[in-house]
């Protein structure tokens, strides 16, 4: 019988400078391997935790603004989605500003993989005073939504929670709780994340 | 008053009205119609263009900044 009955493989994805790597090795530890990712010079890292009999392969996807991709780690990012269509995805969001970081995770909503969202970087929008209302947050792309911090290592264990509660996104039903079907307080907008008010998604 | 962004002065800033570029392109940046922003700096001949967006600073080339009209805040 094999010592761990159950494997998850989870993509970190996420802009860059969000704190994937930062992330990735506090969940790993010392149990990571980096290699260039074949026919390129960009650097992919893997790791494994291991919990519980539970075994959980982690890659920390290079960092990316869009799948559209321009650049080299973008195109690795692409592709290593690509191949894991089983993978639950880990969207990491900077909690600071979370409004630029979405469209990358609407992006990789589309593909349809389970998926949760890690609000990372929780600590400095604290020290910011910068509050994200994480409930309506979740309740709008329907998927869990965990605050951590890298930093202070914050929010570690309930990330490893929410990859069994990960859910492949339903788009549709995403863009009708956005465009107003989440009820909110009154007189505020849905999705009022401070300090990013106006603009609407195209 | 309605300029190019390439055309905003330092410390100018105003709201965007239309990208006639790659909106992809700066949308995934967070520059989007509607989004308020401030020129930070301006390099000639080819950029970068450097603007703030809510509190962040995104970079284009100049050619991309002419692309994105802006209406600008009154002094
Ligand atoms: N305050 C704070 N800083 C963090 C946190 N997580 C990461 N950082 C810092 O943010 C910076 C970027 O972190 P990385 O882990 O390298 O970010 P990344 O997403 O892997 O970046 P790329 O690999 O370039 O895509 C580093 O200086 C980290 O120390 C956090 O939770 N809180
Ligand atoms: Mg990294």
């Amino acid at each position: 019988m094999a010592a761990h009955n159950h494997r998850y493989t989870i993509l970190m994805m996420g802009n860059p400078n969000v704190g994937k790597s930062a992330l990735f090795n506090r969940l790993t530890g010392a149990n990571a391997v980096v290699s260039n990712y074949p026919g390129t010079t960009v650097d992919v890292t893997r790791g494994f935790l291991r919990k519980e009999r539970l075994e959980y392969e982690i890659i920390d996807v290079p960092g990316a603004y869009s799948l559209e991709a321009r650049d080299a780690a973008e195109e690795v990012a692409v592709r290593i989605l690509g191949g894991h269509p089983d993978a639950v995805v880990m969207v990491v969001l900077d909690a600071t500003r979370v409004e630029r970081g979405l469209y990358l995770a609407l992006e990789v909503m589309e593909h349809g993989n389970p998926l949760f969202v890690a609000l990372n970087m929780i600590d400095a929008a604290r020290e910011r005073e910068v509050s994200v209302d994480v409930a309506t947050l979740q309740e709008i792309l329907g998927v869990p939504v965990v605050p951590t911090s890298a930093v202070r290592g914050e929010g570690m264990l309930d990330l490893v929670e929410a990859v069994h509660r990960a859910q492949p996104p339903d788009i549709a039903a995403i863009e009708a709780r956005a465009f107003g079907e989440v009820k909110c307080p009154a007189g505020e907008r849905p999705l009022s994340i401070a300090g990013t008010a106006g603009g609407v998604p195209e | 008053m309605q300029k190019r962004l390439s055309e905003l002065e330092f410390s100018e800033s105003g709201t965007v009205r239309d990208i006639f570029a790659s909106r992809h392109e700066l949308n995934c940046l967070g520059v989007r119609v509607r989004k308020h922003l401030t020129m930070i700096t301006r390099q000639p001949i080819k950029g970068p263009v450097v603007v703030a967006v809510d509190d962040m600073e995104v970079a284009m080339g100049l050619e991309t900044a002419r692309c994105v009209i802006v209406e600008v805040d009154r002094p």
